[in-house]
């Protein structure tokens, strides 16, 4: 319902809409909203794989690990020359016919198994400095 | 009754859980920076992630774990690619990443758009046992 109102030469328009009506549009809207995002979680949930138990247990167990951030910065940053500087002074090549050989072998392995791990690199380095006598 | 207060408690544990990983993250990368032991300084922040490497313990809209290098220069492709694999080779960390409702690595620099991804669950070994 129109209403025309003439004040000072000014012509306003109010539309009257009940309150009802703005109500049951609000409502409306926010259900009809809910029904999408609940079809989408549906679709989504659909769309992932289930995981196995042992999977879950897995994961559950890892919640509360510890991770040591130090570390995992050294690992970033100064891993990867300490890789090669080891991979380089402890290749078994250079034991061939010495009884150090098997040693050699040994830490060479690790130190391929550990490439982006700094403190398991820092421990094998010290290894390599005691049990093979390199100098670094 | 019971069950969904557990719920609920799980709930904020886990979000506060997600952001004291952050917090450590960011604060173990500050002082690697200030030492001098890091060229970069790395950061990270929580983004929407792919919607295809979604998981079942998927966060919505959140499940973005993005570490973002603010270098002042564009880092190329392979050193993006050395710290996302620092990352990924630490079973421990991406198991965690996972629990806590992470589906998607990311590595970007701070100039630029370049950057790289990672689903995580493809590096979780999640069948196996940890190292």
């Amino acid at each position: 319902m129109n209403i025309l109102l003439i004040a000072n030469k000014k012509i306003v328009t109010i539309e009257q809409v009940s309150i009802l009506q703005t109500l049951w549009f609000w409502i409306s809207l926010i259900e009809l909203l809910m029904i999408i995002f609940l079809l989408y979680k549906l679709y989504s949930k659909n769309n992932v794989a289930e995981l196995s138990d042992l999977e879950t247990k897995n994961l559950k167990n890892s919640k509360n690990n510890n991770i040591d951030m130090d570390n995992l910065m050294n690992s970033i940053h100064n891993s990867r020359n300490l890789y090669k500087e080891l991979t380089k002074k402890c290749h078994p090549d250079r034991f061939v016919n010495d009884p150090k050989l098997k040693i050699s072998e040994e830490i060479f392995q690790e130190i391929s198994e550990n490439e982006r791990n700094f403190d398991k690199l820092t421990l094998l380095k010290s290894r390599a400095i005691n049990e093979l006598n390199i100098n670094f | 009754m019971w069950h969904k207060i557990m719920v609920i408690t799980d709930w904020f544990g886990e979000m506060s859980e997600r952001y004291k990983l952050i917090k450590d993250f960011n604060r173990a990368a500050k002082y690697s920076y200030i030492a001098g032991n890091a060229p970069t300084l790395l950061e990270v922040k929580i983004t929407s992630g792919e919607s295809s490497f979604r998981h079942a313990f998927s966060k919505w809209m959140s499940g973005g774990f993005r570490i973002k290098a603010l270098s002042g220069r564009s880092l190329s492709k392979s050193e993006l690619i050395e710290v996302g694999r620092v990352v990924l080779d630490n079973d421990e960390l991406v198991r965690k990443l996972i629990s806590l409702g992470w589906d998607t690595l990311e590595v970007h620099d701070n100039t630029g758009f370049s950057g790289c991804k990672w689903k995580l669950m493809d590096f979780s070994n999640l069948g196996g046992i940890l190292k």
